[in-house]
This record gives C-alpha cells, structure tokens and sequence, in this order.
C-alpha cells in the first residue's frame, strides 16, 4: 500500500474517499466530520470499491478463520475474491510452534488410532489367549501328563513359536469340526499331527547348547521293526482315523437301517422330508451322508434312468432286491455327483439299471416312506437334529476332556486283562522315557557332530529318511512315552459308538412309541342314547321311525369308519408319496 | 453504544424504510432486532407464480459476522416452496446462509437471492432427503450443516 502511494501519479488510498462506508458495520465516516473518539482505522483490502474498518475486517477473518466451513472464504473480498493480505508479527518461534502444534495434532490423532486399535488388540488377545489355554488344556487331557510335560511343559516360554498357532486352533477346530460332520474323532488329528515331528521341549532343557536350537527333522527309533505298536500318531492319524471312519459310517448306517426300518432323516444331510428331488442337497452333505437311504418310490418312477451306481452295494444283511433298490437309488439321485455323494472316495463301478423292477421292491416300497415319516417324527420328538448351539459346542469341547475320562477307564481297565494291556500298549510304570528320571533321549536320527561330516546329497537323504521314520515309526520320545493319546483316542472312539448306540435306542424307542400309539376308544356312557344311530338289533330306546332311512345311511357310514379305523395305516401307507 | 448488530440492522432498516423493498419483497414485521419477517413472491413467469412465502430472519448479536438464520415461516397459514433446497419444515439449503455468508450481503441481499432462487427453480419438488432431515431438524437452520452441492443457488 506504501509503495503505491509512493508512485508519482498518486494513486487514491482509502483516506482520500470522501465517504467510507464500512461494509461489514455499515457505518459511515464523512471527511469533513470530525474523526470517531478514538479515531478507528479504515481499510482498504482488495482491487474492488469495498472498504471496511480493519477492527471489523478483523474481526470477521478471526470469526471465519474460527470456522471451518468458512475459513476458505476468510481471507477473501467477498465481491472481488482478492485475497487479503495480513501483515502480522510472527516470530520464527510462534511459527515454528505452531508446526510443533500441528505435528501434536497428528500424533494425537493417530494415537486415537492406535487406542481404538489397542482396544480392539486387547480384545482379540483376550479370545486368543484363553483358545491358547484351552488348546493346552486340552493336549494335556488327550496326551497325558508325561507327554504334555514332555512337548510342552507348564511354563509357555518355552513352547516354541508354532505352539502358539497350534494350540489356538485346537478349540477351533473341535467346534469347526462339530459343525461339518458328525464325526469326533478327525478333529483330534491336529494334536495328533502337530506335536510328532517338534522337538520335545524337555530335551531342550536340558541341555543348553547352541547345537540344541538346530531343528532337524527326527529320526527313526532304535528299533528298526517296519511295523509298531502303538502305530504312531502320523499312521494313526492319516490311516487308521480316516479308515475306521468310513467303516464305521457304514456299519452305522447298516445298524440303523436293521433297527429302524431306514437311516433316520437327520443322517441324510440336506434331504428334504418330500419326494427324492433332494438329490443335490444330499450330494452337498455328502461329508456325513453315506447315501444309503431307503427311498425306492423315488426309483419306480424313474428306474429308466442309467444309474451311475457309486458305492458298494450294502453287504449280505438286506435282501437282494433290496440292494438293487438302494443302487438304483443312488445313482438317480445324484447323476454325475455320484462319487462326491460317497464322499469317502471308494471305487465306482458301472452297473447300469433299466427296466422294471422286481416285483419285491414294490412290496418294500409300501412300507419305507411311511416309516420315513415316522423316523422323522420320532426324530424331531428327541430334537437330535436340532440340538442347540451351546450343546454342539459344549459338547465340542467336551471331547479332550472325555478321552482323558475314557483312556483312564480303559487304563483302570487293563490291570485285570493282559490283552488289553496289550493292545493299549500301556508301560509299566517308571520305565517311560519321561518317568521320574528326568534324562531325555537325544531325539535326532544322527548324533551331534555327524551331521555336519555328510555331504549335501548325502545330508538330504538322511533328512528325508528322518522325515520317513518319524512319520511311520514316529519318534524316539514318543515311542518310548507311556502312548496316553492311543488310549485315549480308543476311549473316544468307543465313546463316539456308545453315544451312537444310546441315540439309537432312543430314536428306536421314540419311534416304537409313535408306532404303537392308538387313541383310546371309550363307550357312550353319559351320552342320550336316543340321539345315537344304533344298530336294529341293539336293545333298547331307539329313534323315532321317521328318520329310518337317515339311520340306514349313517349307519353305512358309521360302519365304513369303523373298518377303516382298522386298516387305515395300511392304507396311508400303500398311499405313493411324491406322486 | 449500541451493539453492531442493531446499529447495522437499524441501518438497513432505515434503507428499507428509505428506499422500499425490491418488487415482490415487503417487510411484514421488524420490531425488533432479533426477529424479522418479509413476504417474498415470484414476479413473472415461473412455477412460484401467485404464490406468497413469510420468510423470517432471525439475528444474533454477532451479526453480520455471523450469518442470519433464514427460514420460511411454516403453520399458521403459511406453507414453504415446494422447492428442491427447501424443506418441507421451511429451512433453506442455500451455501449464502451458510459457509458462503458475507457481510457484504445484507437482508434484502438475502430476500432477493432467495427470490431468485425460487425463479430459477424448474421442477417443483422437496429434497430427496426431506424426510429424514425434518424428523431430526433442529429448530435453527443455522445448527445444519448443509452440504451444497448445486452452485445454482
């Protein structure tokens, strides 16, 4: 503004206006008039005719800049948009704390990240933290003390790092597993599996080499028999688990179907209660669903189809044209999805099925849907398939807690029978590779030093060898350990059987009771015997004879109730459902 | 001494007085300084036309550093334009009222560019979101922060 007027043609300022007219208090001043008291300055802030005092200039830039929505427009003429220019005292240190401020400004904010952040990590690490508890709860109830004690030991700074995913995903998979099938014992492999190949942690403790941190794959036990006993987790847990399960599955399935008359409902995944179409849904649960059902009305409708016949035709127990039924059955219900609806991946045979069926599948097919009806109903009354959240996941992870329960029973059980001491393999006391002593085994396949005498080719297929070994022969620590986990993992799978048995009692019961049900019929005590329509030849009062040929009539109707009562179920049931 | 707030209103007061209200703006009521109402109509062709609006300035006592709050008077026989920035509880979405507040403007500034917003209207019809806004309205237009996004106002 100096310099202007400085400039020889002389340019106007705002003291030569003869009328200031404030633009934001719209006061004037007059030249001539004698100046306010205390004389208030004017200003001149733009290129446009606006001029304001600068106290009402001021304090409208402090008001604005005070807010955000209009500190854009603060510094702004707002008729000709020049920016104004603010001539101020600041100090190097006023701005460079006002840097410092805005810095604070950041950091506070991202500390508000970090806390809501933190809330949430603390949080999280609260679940993980009892999962990590739980996991190692429950490895101690299915591997015992020595072997927890072996592997693991009390104190967690010395679990290595992969306990503390393992353990966390134990509860997870227990419940994950409750949810998929009905299957128990398969969510056991992840303890099976996890712990094998890791060095036991009291080994390490031991000793306190350099040479003990180097993890190595184990080794193959003194021993050099092909086959052990107890076979070691990593068989058990890849063969012997999936074997049995598919096995077991079908000897089920069979049992029911002896039992029941059909597989309960409940065991066909996804099958909706109406006629076969439920194909696709039975294929979806394949996991459980062996896809032996009885449902043959479906094939007299469409036996022309080429059944792709998946599984093996259910051994001896039913009649032949039973099985034929069953096969045709189930290739008609999932075309194509066969080997996905048998789930265990068993061979499949072509064994195409045309043309009518033999006479006898008919006559099975007059009783099966009815029964089916009656399964589900029995089924529902018992609530098996609608167990509640809680008592899924509940029972879930129950399961550590009910093998140690078990293996301790079948351990009590053993000291009055050899074989099955045997068979559990169970060490007499103090001879265990952990029991009491406290020396461990050096657990690697080649003694320390060895190892680095090897040439490369040679090292690799030593390691590979070691990974051979531990896996079919397991390892030195867990051959020599009392084998708690065999035990317990037998005590869970005859605890899975005895549960199944007593839910088939149930369901076996529950469907006598719905099949035994009759309504009790009283006499007509009480009632007038003259409204009644009673045979001629009952004695007694009977109706006036004006409505005789009325009394025929019901009487007819009456009678045709009578014998229907008799023979209805036999009726409902030749009744073909889904057509 | 007077605040600035009535110095400056008796001053537009006294101009309006003065020189009268632009065509279709009267002054209804300004007895005080806190509370002003004005009836507002649409001259010539437009969708408004013979229509009537009460808008009602209401002033604190930093004004005009702070902006007026505006509202067409609704109840009492008085309705709102059926208008795309005016809810139907007579509040204004206009940028002038809000972030764009000068005060350079002045009420009858404020008067005429409401009435020429109303002019320029081509559809009749309430905000998309009037429903929601009107449940949860407060009862100062100048407590909503609007956001604007149509330049034509």
């Amino acid at each position: 503004m100096s310099r202007r007027t400085q400039t020889p043609p002389r340019v106007p300022t705002v003291n030569d206006l003869r009328v200031k007219l404030c633009y934001i208090c719209r006061e004037e001043e007059n030249y001539d008039a004698p100046p306010e008291d205390p004389p208030r300055a004017w200003t001149h802030p733009c290129t446009c005719t606006l001029v304001a005092h600068e106290s009402c200039l001021l304090r409208w830039i402090q008001t604005s800049q005070g807010d955000p929505a209009r500190a854009p427009n603060a510094l702004k003429c707002p008729q000709c948009g020049t920016k104004y220019e603010l001539v101020s005292y600041r100090p190097r240190i006023l701005r460079l704390l006002g840097l410092g401020n805005a810095v604070l400004q950041r950091i506070g904010r991202l500390l508000t990240l970090c806390g809501a952040a933190g809330v949430v990590a603390v949080f999280a690490s609260g679940i993980y933290i009892v999962l990590t508890a739980y996991g190692a709860w429950a490895v101690r109830q299915f591997l015992g003390e020595e072997m927890f004690n072996l592997l693991l030991t009390d104190n967690p700074s010395n679990w290595p790092w992969t306990t503390f995913i393992n353990l966390p995903s134990i509860p997870l998979s227990l419940i994950a597993g409750r949810f998929q099938t009905a299957a128990l014992i398969p969510t056991l492999v992840p303890i099976l599996l996890v712990w094998p190949p890791a060095p036991p942690i009291r080994y390490r403790l031991t000793r306190s080499t350099s040479a003990d941190t180097d993890l190595r794959f184990p080794p193959a036990p003194a021993r050099d028999a092909l086959w052990t006993w107890p076979p070691t987790p990593a068989v058990f847990g890849f063969v012997i688990v999936p074997l049995v399960r598919v096995v077991y599955r079908r000897v089920r399935a069979k049992v029911q179907t002896w039992v029941l008359g059909a597989q309960p409902p409940s065991a066909r995944l996804g099958r909706p209660a109406g006629a076969g179409a439920g194909a696709g849904g039975a294929a979806g649960g394949a996991g459980a669903n062996d896809g032996w059902d009885g449902w043959p009305i479906v094939i007299r409708i469409r036996a022309h189809v080429v059944g792709e016949e998946g599984g093996q035709p259910p051994p001896p127990p039913p009649p032949q044209p039973q099985q034929q039924v069953v096969q045709v059955q189930q290739g008609v219900q999932a075309p194509g999805l066969v080997h996905v609806h048998n789930g265990e991946g068993e061979g499949e045979g072509e064994q195409p099925q045309e043309g009518p069926q033999p006479p006898a599948a008919v006559q099975g097919d007059e009783q099966l849907p009815d029964q089916d009806q009656a399964l589900a109903a029995a089924e529902q009354q018992i609530s098996i398939s609608a167990s509640s959240l809680g008592r899924r996941v509940g029972g879930a992870l129950l399961i550590p807690w009910i093998s140690n329960r078990m293996g301790a029973l079948l351990l009590s059980l053993s000291k009055h029978s050899d074989t099955l001491r045997r068979f559990l393999a169970v060490r007499p006391a103090g001879t265990g590779a952990g029991a009491g002593s406290g020396t461990v085994g050096w657990p690697y396949g080649v003694a320390p030093g060895e190892w680095e005498g090897l040439g490369p080719v040679r090292q690799v297929r030593k390691a590979l060898g070691m990974v051979w070994a531990a896996s079919w022969r397991g390892t030195r620590t867990w051959a020599e350990a009392d084998p708690v986990w065999w035990r317990n993992a037998i005590g869970l799978g005859l605890f899975v059987v005895a549960k199944d048995c007593v839910e088939l009692l149930h369901l076996y019961l529950a469907l006598r009771e719905l099949e035994s049900r009759h309504v009790r019929s009283r006499d007509f005590a009480g009632v007038d015997i003259r409204e009644l329509d009673l045979v001629p030849g009952f004695p007694g009062p009977r109706k006036p004879s004006t409505t005789s040929v009325g009394v025929g009539a019901a009487q007819v109707e009456n009678h045709t109730h009578n014998t229907h009562g008799g023979q209805g179920q036999g009726r409902a049931r030749s009744l073909p459902r889904g057509m | 001494m007077a605040s600035i707030s009535a110095r400056r209103l008796s001053k537009e007061l006294t101009e309006i007085k003065n020189e009268g209200c632009p065509v279709g703006i009267n002054l209804v009521k300004a007895d005080d300084f806190s509370t002003w109402l004005f009836t507002i109509e649409v001259m010539g062709e437009s969708l408004y036309q013979g229509e009537k609006y009460t808008l009602q300035f209401r002033f604190d006592s930093s004004y005009p550093i702070s902006s007026p709050a505006v509202q067409f008077v609704v109840g009492d026989g008085h309705t709102s334009p059926v208008h795309p920035h005016v809810y139907s509880n007579g509040h204004i979405c206009a940028s002038i009222l809000g972030n764009e507040w000068s005060p350079v403007l002045s009420v009858v500034a404020v008067c005429v560019t409401l009435q020429s917003m109303l002019a320029s209207c081509k559809k009749k019809e309430r905000p998309p979101d009037n429903d929601r806004y009107v449940r949860n309205a407060p009862d100062n237009p100048k407590k909503t922060r609007f956001h604007y996004d149509d330049d034509t106002v």
